[in-house]
């Protein structure tokens, strides 16, 4: 584990120190806060990137800025650190029968679901902070604690679209978390760990060997995985609980300034943890498509991030494309799509297990 | 059953259509892209037309312009305007007619009239301006004129005048250190006397 490591390293380095609970503080500390900085950096890129990806499907231009001065930088490059420093300073407004401990509460715990999961995300072969051998299933036990949050933010408002929203979002993330569970049994039952790297080193040896190619019940469960945690990242096609038209933003709608911003951090930080567990887990994780070629630590790291944000583009290529569901459509294809569907995949693949191999 | 699976093939392959659209939008941008960045850009001007001949047409209200080569300092434009936006300082020339050069003083208009006073400051606050175009009529030079138009022959139009400061609404025509060098001059000629 990255913590023990730090810990035997630090008290290597300071022999005084050696052993104290000072050192142990600081040895989880540095993983903590390069998690953080991985996150906060991943949600400023990603705020840019899907507001240019939006304008151009929209053949608009997005953020642009010309030269210097008052403008954004070139191509509007500055512009999610302007909306930072702008959020920053906004007022924090907390509404006055709000339910304030809870209000306060609900978006760090939203980011705790979504920025804990990240310790368990393999970025290569090596880097990762805590490789449990429980890895896919912490990741999603923790994911869900984020509806918590939700309902949290949704209830202490105490405005009744954000109840709505909260509630929208309670009924929405429990029904696919069954999909996306099956379709996660699926790699378990091919691979035979709950590790994350365990299921990584499985599929080492190139494209065909990833589990998305292993046999035609996988190729259908990487996509009802894909599809039901763009749901539980409440994201548009999938995005009733907050519902900008109908909600008014639903579970933050109160919220403002840097508390609101917590919640877009985790939705992005949420984004990054799904897209890592679906090309973990069916997209070969760090495995460079050629074997044998690119395949050392570095190009590990660049195949797991460049996999993780093409996944994430692709929730963004979603998100400007479809409409949004209405709640009925919603649980319709949970119930009667995806969990049937995801219910024989796991029969299929043990059946083809069980005769091809 | 069928229909059962029917739709989920309907819906995919729909879904895959949208997804075509979207990206070829995206990859398409160069070609598509409706924005226009302002400032740095703008709309080619449409070809004006009103009906009738430009030239019967003398009052199209854009902004003032002066040549300031022509101007003979007459201020009949100043005492003419409604508004007072207008606001003129003349000096004597020392010899009517001729050419100036210290101060870019040119003796005699395009429409040959000898100059015998030095426009040294000639201001139009913009902010103020009517735009009742009073001020061109009594101009015997015809040197203050409305951009565009009929006038656009000696001065394209100019709709979009718009500042980051204030202070640069008002116009300055009088050349620049034409107010120096005439003091200069002045001042010369004073301590020869």
């Amino acid at each position: 584990m990255t913590v023990d490591t730090l810990f035997t390293w630090l008290g290597g380095l300071i022999p005084a120190m050696e052993g104290s609970g000072t050192l142990l503080v600081i040895a989880i500390l540095i993983p903590c806060l390069v998690l953080f900085l991985v996150v906060a950096v991943n949600a400023i890129v990603m705020v840019y990137a899907e507001r240019k990806v939006a304008a151009f499907m929209q053949d608009r231009l997005g953020p642009m800025g010309q030269g210097v001065g008052l403008h954004a930088g070139k191509w509007g490059l500055l512009q999610t650190v302007a909306d930072a420093l702008k959020l920053l300073t906004k007022e924090d407004i907390i509404p006055e029968k709000a339910d304030k401990l809870l209000f306060i509460l609900a978006p760090f715990m939203i980011f705790v679901g979504a920025f804990v999961a990240v310790i368990a995300v393999p970025f290569g072969e090596t880097v990762i902070v805590a490789d449990f051998n429980i890895g896919i299933f912490y990741i999603l036990a923790i994911g869900s604690m984020g509806v918590i949050g939700l309902i949290l933010a949704g209830w202490s408002s105490n405005n009744k679209w954000s109840l709505y929203g909260g509630m929208r979002s309670a009924a929405q993330i429990v029904s696919y978390e069954i999909p996306a569970g099956l379709s996660i049994i699926v790699i378990i039952m091919l691979t035979g760990t709950l590790s994350m790297q365990g299921i990584i080193q499985y599929q080492e040896g190139g494209l065909f060997n990833w589990i998305i190619f292993a046999n035609p019940f996988t190729f259908v469960a990487f996509f009802i995985f894909f599809i039901s945690v763009v749901a539980e990242t409440n994201r548009t096609p999938f995005d009733i609980p907050e519902a900008e038209s109908e909600l008014v933003g639903g579970f933050h709608t109160e919220y403002s300034g840097m508390r609101w911003s917590f919640f877009f951090l985790s939705e992005y930080a949420n984004m990054l943890v799904v897209s890592a567990v679906a090309s973990a887990g069916f997209l070969g994780g760090w495995h460079s498509p050629i074997p044998g070629y690119f395949d050392s630590n570095g190009w590990g790291i660049f195949w797991m991030m460049s996999k993780i944000v093409f996944l994430i583009f692709v929730m963004m290529w979603f998100r400007w494309t479809f409409p949004r569901l209405r709640v009925d459509q919603l649980m319709n294809i949970c119930w009667k799509v995806f969990l049937p569907i995801s219910l024989i995949n796991i029969f299929g693949v043990g059946f083809w297990t069980l005769i091809f191999g | 059953m069928v229909k059962y699976f029917r739709d989920i093939w309907e819906s995919l392959s729909t879904m895959m259509t949208g997804l075509g659209i979207t990206w070829m939008h995206m990859v398409r941008i160069r070609q598509n892209n409706v924005t226009l960045q302002y400032p740095e850009e703008k709309w080619p001007r449409p070809e004006r037309n009103i009906g009738f001949d430009h030239s019967n047409y003398n009052v199209i209200r854009s902004r003032l312009q002066v040549d300031i080569d022509d101007c003979i300092g007459c201020l009949k434009c100043e005492r003419v305007c409604p508004v007072q936006c207008i606001k003129i300082v003349t000096e004597k020339a020392p010899v009517r007619g001729e050419d100036i050069k210290d101060v870019g003083h040119i003796g005699v208009t395009s429409t040959g009239s000898r100059k015998a006073l030095v426009v040294t400051r000639f201001d139009i606050d913009m902010t103020e301006c009517c735009y009742c175009n009073l001020c061109v009529y009594p101009c015997p030079e015809e040197c203050i004129f409305m951009t565009g138009g009929p006038n656009a022959h000696k001065h394209p139009i100019d709709y979009e005048f718009s500042e980051y400061d204030r202070s640069d609404l008002i116009y300055r025509f009088a050349k620049k250190g034409t107010k120096d060098g005439m003091e200069k001059i002045l001042d010369a000629k004073r301590a020869e006397s």
